[in-house]
C-alpha cells in the first residue's frame, strides 16, 4: 500500500506542475494587463514603471520561475485589487466562510444522500424510492442557483423562518448551507441507489443467502462494502461540482467567501490573486483525486492484493 | 425398518413456479413432485430451460417473491416447511440443513473478502464457535476438498484463485455446517474439462463420507452416470421420468430420455460431437398443450397433443409420464 501511495503522490505532483504552467500561460495570454484599465488611463511611463515593479516586463518563463519560487515560500505576492494586504492574508480572511459553507454542506449532504440511496435501493418501488429519485433528479438537473432562489423565496420570504442572505450570525448560515448540501445529496442519492442495486443483483449475494446469512447481515457486511467501490469514483466529479457550485451559492447569499474573487480577479487581470486561487483549487482537486484513488485501492482487493497464488 | 417411516429429507409435491411479466407469464416449473431420502443422491437432468435451477432455488426460497409465484402442496427440507417458514427459520435452514453450490465459482464469492473470512463467516452464522476455532475448521475442510496449501488459500482473495480451486473452496464452504442435503447446480459446467471429473469425484466421495443427501443438477447425462443413485428427467417444467441410474441407461422408458441418451457424446459408436435433439425446447411463456415434448417426439399423435399423461409405474421403483409406454 505504501509504494502505491508514493507512486500516486509523485504522479499527482507532476500533474500539479503541469496544471500550474497551463494556468499561468492562460492567465497571461488574456489580452490586456492589470494597469491599462478603461476610465483612468495611466500615462505610459507610469504603466511601464508599474509593470517593471511587478516584473510584468520580463519573459513569461522568468515570471513563472520567479512566481513558483515565491509559492514554495508561501509568498503569493500582493493582490492588485487590494494592495494593502498580501494574497495570503486575503485568502486567510476570505476562505473561512467558504470552508464553513463547503465543509458543512458536504458533511451534511453526503450522509443524507447515501442514506436516501440505501433506503431507495432496499425499498424499491415504494414512496421512499420515488422520493429519492425525485430528489436526485431535481438536484442534478436544476442548477444550484435556481434551487437557492427557490429556497430564499420559500423559507426566507414566505415563511420568514431564516434571513435571506448575509453571513454574520449562524442563523444566516442555514439557507446557504442547505442549498449547497443539495449538490452532494442529489449526487450520492443517485449513485448509492444504483450501486446498491447493481451489487444486490450479483450472483455472490444469492450464495450469501444460500449460506444462511440474514438479509441485514448481507446488506451491512457485504453489499455496502461492495457498493462503496464504484461510489468512490463519484467522489471526484462531485467534489468539482460542489466547488464550482460554491461560486454561485456564495454570490446569491452574499457570503463573503472566495467565490467572488474568482470572477473579479479575472476581470481585473489580478494575476497574483487569480493564480493563488487557481493553484489552491488545483491542490484541492489533486488531493481529492489522491484520496479517491487510495480509497478505491483500499476497498478493492483486486488492486490492493495483486495476482494469483493458488 | 421402523413402523413409522422417516419423512423424506426433501419433500416436493406438485411444485409450480411462475414469473409474471408484462407480456405474459413464464411458467418455469409446472407441477414437479420429487423426494430425496436421507443419504440418497439423485440427479436432475434435462436440457437448458427445463426448470431444474428454478426448482432448486424455489425449495431454498432463493427466488425473489414477488415477482416469483411459488405454489406447492408440500415443500419441505429436513422437516422444515419452507412455505410457511418465516425469514429467520428460512435463513436458519439454509446452510445448516441444506447447502447449495452453484455453476460459476468465479462469481460465487464476495470479491472483497478472503476465502477464509467467507468460510469462517458461514460457520459462525450457524454455530457458536470462536473465530480461531472456525478458522482451524475451515483449514481442515480445505484439506478435505484436497487443497494442498490450505493456509495460503484461506488468506487468498477470490480473484487470485482458479475456477477449479474456487469450486473446491465453495464445496468446503457448503460442507462447513454439515448439511443433510447438498444441492449442486451444474457444479462443473463452468470448469475446464480436465478439472470436471475431479470435482465430480470429490462431490461423490464427500457425499458418502458425510452421509448426506445430494441433488446433482445437470444437462449432461454423463455427469450423473458416475455420481447418483437415481435420476429425475425434466422437460418443459415437468418431470418426464424417474428411475435408478442404471435403468435410465439400460432401459430408458420415455422417448425424451432416449433422445437425451442418443445426444450424449461418446454414445452410439463413439461419436464425440454432441448431437442435438431436433426441434427447439418449448417457450415457457406459451407451453404446448398436452405433453410438452410432443412437438419434437417421433412417436407423438393426437392424444399426446391433447392431454398430459399421468406418472405411471414402469417398474418396481421407477415411473414415467408418457402415452406411448411399451
Ligand atoms: N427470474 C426469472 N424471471 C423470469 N423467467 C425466469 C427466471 N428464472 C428463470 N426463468 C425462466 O424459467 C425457465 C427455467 O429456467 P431454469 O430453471 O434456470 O432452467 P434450467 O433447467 O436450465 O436450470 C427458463 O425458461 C428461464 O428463462
Ligand atoms: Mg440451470
Amino acid at each position: 500500500m505504501i509504494p502505491f501511495i508514493l507512486r500516486r503522490l509523485f504522479s499527482v505532483s507532476v500533474t500539479f506542475v503541469i496544471v500550474s504552467i497551463l494556468i499561468f500561460t492562460m492567465m497571461h495570454s488574456i489580452p490586456g494587463g492589470p494597469f491599462d484599465a478603461g476610465d483612468m488611463p495611466l500615462p505610459p511611463e507610469v504603466r511601464a514603471r508599474l509593470n517593471e515593479r511587478y516584473g510584468l516586463d520580463q519573459s513569461l518563463v522568468t515570471q513563472y520561475i520567479n512566481y513558483m519560487g515565491g509559492v514554495l515560500r508561501f509568498d503569493f505576492g500582493i493582490p492588485f485589487q487590494s494592495p494593502g494586504e498580501t494574497v495570503l492574508e486575503l485568502l486567510g480572511r476570505a476562505w473561512v466562510p467558504s470552508l464553513v459553507l463547503g465543509g458543512l454542506g458536504v458533511l451534511i449532504g453526503t450522509p443524507l444522500g447515501i442514506l436516501l440511496g440505501i433506503a431507495a435501493a432496499l425499498r424499491r418501488n415504494t414512496w421512499i424510492d420515488y422520493l429519492a429519485s425525485a430528489v436526485a433528479t431535481l438536484g442534478l438537473t436544476i442548477p444550484v442557483f435556481v434551487t437557492s432562489m427557490i429556497m430564499i423565496l420559500v423559507f426566507a420570504v414566505w415563511l420568514n423562518w431564516v434571513p435571506a442572505s448575509g453571513w454574520g450570525a449562524p442563523d444566516k448560515w442555514i439557507l446557504p448551507i442547505a442549498a449547497y448540501a443539495t449538490i452532494p445529496m442529489a449526487t450520492y442519492a443517485r449513485y448509492t441507489r444504483s450501486a446498491m442495486l447493481d451489487t444486490l443483483n450479483k450472483p455472490f449475494v444469492t450464495v450469501l443467502r444460500a449460506k444462511g446469512l440474514s438479509e441485514t447481515r448481507i446488506i451491512y457486511q457485504h453489499v455496502l462494502r461492495n457498493s462503496a467501490i464504484p461510489m468512490v469514483t463519484v467522489f471526484l466529479p462531485m467534489f468539482i461540482g460542489t466547488a464550482t457550485g460554491s461560486i454561485f451559492v456564495e454570490a446569491i447569499f452574499r457570503v463573503p467567501g472566495l467565490g467572488a474573487y474568482f470572477v473579479s480577479s479575472i476581470r481585473t487581470r489580478d494575476y497574483p490573486l487569480e493564480m493563488a486561487l487557481m493553484l489552491m483549487l488545483t491542490v484541492m482537486f489533486c488531493l481529492a483525486y489522491l484520496i479517491s484513488d487510495i480509497l478505491y485501492a483500499w476497498l478493492n482487493p483486486r488492486i490492493r492484493a495483486g495476482g494469483r497464488k493458488g | 425398518m421402523s413402523a413409522f417411516p422417516a419423512p423424506p429429507l426433501v419433500d416436493i409435491r406438485d411444485l409450480s413456479v411462475s414469473f409474471p411479466q408484462h407480456d405474459g407469464v413464464v411458467q418455469a416449473v409446472r407441477g414437479v413432485t420429487l423426494h430425496v431420502d436421507t443419504g440418497e443422491s439423485i440427479g436432475i437432468v434435462g436440457e437448458s430451460g427445463s426448470g431444474k435451477s428454478v426448482s432448486c432455488m424455489a425449495v431454498l426460497r432463493l427466488l425473489r417473491s414477488p415477482p416469483a409465484r411459488i405454489e406447492a402442496t408440500a415443500l419441505s427440507l429436513g422437516g422444515v416447511d419452507m412455505i410457511s417458514a418465516d425469514n429467520r427459520q428460512i435463513a436458519d435452514t439454509r446452510g445448516r440443513v441444506a447447502a447449495m453450490i452453484f455453476q460459476d465459482p468465479m462469481t460465487a464469492f464476495d470479491p472483497v473478502f478472503t476465502i477464509g473470512q467467507q468460510i469462517v463467516e458461514t460457520i459462525r452464522v450457524h454455530r457458536a464457535v470462536s473465530k480461531a476455532e472456525a478458522r482451524s475448521e475451515a483449514q481442515t475442510l480445505l484439506t478435505r476438498v484436497e487443497i494442498r496449501n490450505p493456509a495460503s488459500i484461506l488468506d487468498s482473495f477470490p480473484h487470485q484463485l482458479s475456477g477449479g480451486m474456487l469450486q473446491r473452496a465453495m464445496i468446503a464452504m457448503a460442507l462447513s455446517c454439515r448439511p443433510q442435503i447438498l444441492f449442486a447446480d451444474e457444479p462443473t459446467t463452468a470448469l475446464d474439462v480436465t478439472v470436471q471429473a475431479q470435482i465430480l469425484q470429490l462431490i461423490k466421495q464427500l457425499q458418502a463420507e458425510f452421509g448426506m443427501g445430494l441433488i446433482m443438477v445437470t444437462h449432461d447425462l454423463g455427469v450423473v452416470a458416475e455420481t447418483v443413485d437415481r435420476v429425475v428427467v425434466m422437460y418443459g417444467g415437468k418431470v418426464m421420468e424417474q428411475a435408478p441410474v442404471q435403468d435410465i441407461f439400460d432401459s430408458p422408458a420415455h422417448p425424451y430420455t432416449r433422445a437425451l441418451l442418443a445426444s450424449m457424446p461418446g454414445q452410439g459408436g463413439g461419436r464425440q460431437r454432441l448431437i442435438e435433439i431436433p426441434g427447439a425446447s418449448p417457450n415457457p411463456a406459451n407451453p404446448p398443450t398436452g405433453c410438452p415434448f410432443h412437438p419434437r417426439c417421433t412417436l407423438a399423435d393426437a392424444q399426446c397433443a391433447a392431454a398430459m399423461p399421468a406418472m405411471s409405474q414402469t417398474g418396481p421403483s421407477r415411473q414415467a409420464a408418457c402415452w406411448k409406454l411399451a
